[in-house]
């Protein structure tokens, strides 16, 4: 099995029955993970894309290189435009966002914007498109890297382009990488599991912060039914291509 | 209703070195590409480019040294990688770059095409943003009159130009945006100058059988071109999805330092 999927199922397991999750470019593990989730334990989610589609039908899709493709709307229930979904988000009604970080503090914060200085960065990074908005406002806020590693896990952002946990707020925080997931709350960045036949040692070893590590379980694996589900929406392998880096 | 309809050299002749410019689309999708590309034919400069999130059509006018500055919540090519030829005009000092965040600058769209001088967004406070905006004098944290809270107040985008790609519009400029919209309705609404690229030129009959399909009215319109392909290779729904091989093909390009050979071949093509 590959991490993909591994990843895909953890990102699913965050999403109730009653949530209106969005997902916005350059996430093909989102997008599965959303219609994962759909099509077994939460049947009533609101599924909202940056295709402006509203619950795109997971009989007629294929997983696309862009996360904006119209094939991602076609047989969609609705139009949604973007900013109604940020509407949404300002009434408090937009349950969960995902985005990644091209680093991620202990707090769960993340700098999409640049590496060093913002006037004079070493590299300028794509930037954190929705992150500020919406960090603050979703409830569940899922945060991916297929990356675990020093360099994204660090002690200091060069930039926050996005707010991880927040005190009082009540936002749950999920951190999900090529290895583990973390949550962060109020006692730290916790390790909540390691992926199959990965450690404990080989998770810490690769960060430049020390999570705090208790109970630690493994990460469960999508079952085979849930695979068929995966390979029928992306039989083309997208969601390979974040690791091939 | 005035006949709007031109050559697109008359309707690139609206541009002004210098101006704010805002193109319609997301990423891949209904970028107006054939536009761009005569934007480069014509050499305007130190453009003010604003949008969302960008891909090729801002990262291919940077190559073309057509821009002075660049304001984005995102530019990239999504799993492709990096805007290279942004990237290396930021760090090299060439443009100048305002982030932006989603939610902020559509919102501001929205308040340019609403007629308001500012909007508040909630969310943002707290992040390395606010600073930034707040020197460049965009943004600015204020408090609630109403309840004394600090919320940001955000300034309306009132673009020079907005060059808007749709599926199908009349000569008079009433122009029909089939699926996503994005914020593109807002954009025409907000600036001072509309240009409609258009797969399509239909009669007003369609307007006039389905109203509700007219996104951008006639009103609004400055210029309409009949450009087939215009977006091209950025997809337009119900006409054509993204030519994902040819922007692979200008990336690999801009990697091997060739960017101003395939800027050539676009042109004379």
């Amino acid at each position: 099995m590959h991490v993909a999927d591994v990843v895909i199922k953890a990102m699913a397991m965050e999403i109730g029955d009653n949530d209106i999750f969005l997902h916005g470019l350059a996430s093909p593990l989102p997008a599965l993970a959303m219609h994962l989730a759909k099509l077994t334990h939460a049947p009533n989610m609101v599924y909202i894309n940056v295709a402006d589609a509203l619950d795109p039908e997971p009989n007629s899709y294929k997983l696309c290189l862009s996360s904006a493709d119209p094939r991602h709307a076609v047989n969609s229930k609705g139009i949604i435009e973007l900013l109604e979904t940020f509407d949404l988000a300002a009434k408090g009604k937009l349950t969960g966002m995902f985005l990644g970080g091209a680093q991620i503090d202990s707090k769960g914060n993340i700098n999409l914007t640049c590496i060093g200085d913002y006037y004079l960065p070493k590299v300028k990074l794509p930037g954190g498109a929705a992150a500020a908005y919406l960090t603050p406002l979703v409830k569940k806020l899922i945060i991916w890297t297929t990356n675990h590693s020093k360099r994204v896990f660090v002690e200091k952002l060069d930039f926050v382009t996005g707010l991880g946990y927040e005190e009082g707020k009540q936002k749950d925080v999920t951190i999900i990488t090529n290895m583990a997931v973390f949550k962060t709350v109020q006692e730290g960045f916790v390790l909540k599991s390691v992926h199959p036949d990965v450690t404990v040692e080989e998770v810490v070893d690769n960060m430049s912060f020390s999570p705090v590590v208790k109970e630690v379980t493994t990460t469960p694996v999508p079952s085979e039914e849930e695979l068929k589900l995966i390979e029928k929406l992306d039989p083309d392998g997208v969601r390979f291509s974040e690791f091939k880096r | 209703m005035q006949n709007k309809l031109v050559d697109v050299e008359k309707a690139v002749e609206l541009i002004n070195d210098g101006d704010t410019v805002t193109l319609s689309g997301v990423s891949m999708v209904r970028a107006p590409m054939g536009f761009v590309r005569e934007i480069i034919k014509a050499g305007k400069k130190d453009l003010y480019l604003i949008d969302r999130e960008p891909g090729m059509d801002f990262d291919i006018l940077i190559a073309a040294k057509a821009v002075k500055k660049v304001r984005v919540a995102m530019l990239g090519f999504e799993l492709f990688g990096l805007a290279l030829n942004f990237r290396k005009a930021v760090e090299n000092k060439e443009i100048e770059w305002l982030e932006d965040t989603c939610g902020a600058i559509t919102n501001a769209l929205r308040a340019g095409a609403s007629g308001m001088p500012f909007v508040v967004v909630k969310g943002v406070l707290g992040t390395d943003l606010v600073s930034i905006h707040e020197k460049e004098g965009t943004w600015k944290v204020i408090e609630d009159p109403f309840t004394g809270e600090k919320i940001l107040a955000v300034k309306a985008i009132n673009p020079d130009v907005a060059i808007i790609h749709v599926q199908k519009a009349d000569k008079y400029g009433n122009a029909s945006i089939e699926g996503s919209r994005f914020e593109d309705v807002y954009k025409a609404k907000g600036a001072k100058k509309v240009i409609i690229t258009a797969e399509e030129i239909v009669d007003t009959e369609y307007f006039m059988k389905y109203p509700e399909k007219n996104t951008i009215p006639y009103f609004y319109v400055d210029a309409v071109v009949h450009m087939p392909k215009g977006a091209y290779p950025t997809a337009c729904p119900n006409y054509y999805n993204p030519d994902y091989d040819e922007i692979r093909r200008y990336l690999a390009m801009c990697r091997e330092g060739r960017v101003d050979e395939y800027i050539k071949e676009w042109i004379e093509r």
